[in-house]
């Protein structure tokens, strides 16, 4: 793979690790806004859930080692580092916000409180995150420079 | 407190039999390289102690509450093995049997049972399988009342958890040893199975002869975010190898461009 694609693919890794970080550790444990297990959703969701916890922890240790791998090469190309990584947490946090919570209905933001505006800033803040990285994804990238 | 041990299944010496029988052929081995003069790494050794540090406590917990049941869970099937496996067993015992020993050994490892026993799809079956059977259904009940049935129930969780470990991070050599990606990928089904199992026992509140629902559910959190530190320590052992490994290609990398380079002419590459 391309120093790029590298870069593009260490970002990833760490932006869904971080969004799924912050969603364990601010919203289930310090706010205990979100639920271990509400008892509403689907089984079926279980499964989903279970992947991405997971997943989430695997991709932040896999994207950490990347990135540092790139850096001894002095091939990383920071750019698209930030690209990957506004992408893959704005992912995350969009998949978690309309598909965990809502189609799979596997707990929620927030009880007992008017869910809408919680809703919408987890979800724009995500889809935010899609668009800037998307654009950083377009235009020259310069590598660091090599040693 | 030796009468309410659980995994001894009500006193009985057995759990110490068994990790004696895990410590005392390491610390032989080890020992005749040493006389032999041979070193053993420091942090092979270290890894072993913990391994059977884990294994010795696991055995040692009393089975209630749950909660402290599942603590001995994670040190028996997750801790437990991951430090074994990095402590390279087979490694240590190839190179301190006599030839005929050695050569017996590895007529075992490469016999076509144990070619199909380590590829990731089995490894799996036999980890998740495990514990799926032993947590949802009445198996529990059933060890807990049968000393013999729970040892075996241990041995099998020791035994899938060590593969699993020796599979993704042993220092210990294998006929064919999983990709990267794959490596990944079946630490991510292997930990995605041990989440979504704590979760359907907190859903469900299994096994029923665990406790009351809160005790079940606490153990069960347990059993997730304890998990989860396992699976984290195993995804940074599989990425350490992976970044040892790219150290010495580049190391090597940087020498034959410093050879290629220095005689300018006088010698060829290579």
């Amino acid at each position: 793979m391309s120093p790029t694609g590298r870069s593009v693919l260490a970002g990833v890794l760490i932006g869904v690790g971080v969004a799924a970080f912050l969603d364990e550790t601010v919203f289930h444990q310090l706010l205990h806004w979100h639920h271990f297990y509400d008892g509403a959703g689907l089984e079926a969701g279980l499964v989903s859930d279970g992947v991405f916890h997971a997943g989430g922890w695997i991709a932040i240790v896999v994207g950490l080692f990347l990135f540092a791998d790139l850096q001894r090469r002095h091939l990383t190309v920071p750019k698209r580092v930030w690209a990957g990584g506004l992408l893959g947490w704005g992912v995350f946090q969009v998949y978690d916000g309309l598909f965990q919570h809502k189609v799979l209905g596997l707990h929620q933001i927030r009880y007992e409180v008017d869910l809408l505006p919680y809703d919408l800033a987890w979800n724009l803040s995500g889809a935010l995150g899609i668009v800037v990285g998307a654009v950083l994804l377009t235009g020259r990238a310069r590598q660091v420079e090599a040693a | 407190m030796s009468g309410m041990h659980e995994h001894g299944g009500g006193a009985g010496w057995w759990p110490v039999l068994a990790v004696l029988a895990v410590a005392v052929p390491y610390l032989a081995a080890g020992l005749r390289l040493h006389r032999r003069g041979d070193r053993w790494p420091a942090s092979r050794w270290a890894a072993a102690a913990g391994g059977v540090a884990a294994l010795a406590t696991a055995l040692a917990l009393p089975p209630a509450p749950f909660a402290v049941h599942v603590v001995g869970h994670l040190l028996l099937a997750m801790l437990g093995p991951l430090l074994l496996a990095l402590a390279a067993p087979v490694t240590l015992a190839l190179r301190a049997l006599p030839a005929t020993g050695r050569r017996r050994l590895l007529r075992v490892l490469h016999s076509p049972p144990a070619r199909v026993i380590v590829t990731p799809p089995v490894v799996l079956v036999l980890e998740l399988g495990g514990m799926f059977a032993f947590y949802l259904t009445d198996l529990f009940a059933l060890a807990h009342a049968h000393p013999l049935v729970m040892a075996v129930v241990d041995l099998h969780m020791v035994l899938a958890g060590l593969l699993l470990a020796v599979v993704l991070v042993g220092a210990d050599p294998l006929p064919r040893r999983p990709r990267l990606a794959v490596s990944l990928l079946t630490l991510l089904v292997a930990a995605a199975g041990h989440d979504v199992l704590a979760k359907l026992m907190y859903a469900r509140t299994l096994p029923a002869q665990g406790g009351t629902p809160a005790e079940i559910r606490l153990g069960a959190q347990v059993m997730y975010y304890g998990g989860s530190a396992v699976e984290i320590a195993l995804a940074v052992a599989i990425m350490a190898g992976w970044y040892a490994r790219g150290g010495r290609e580049l190391r090597r990398g940087v020498r034959r461009t410093a050879q290629a380079a220095e005689p300018a002419g006088t010698r060829a590459r290579g």
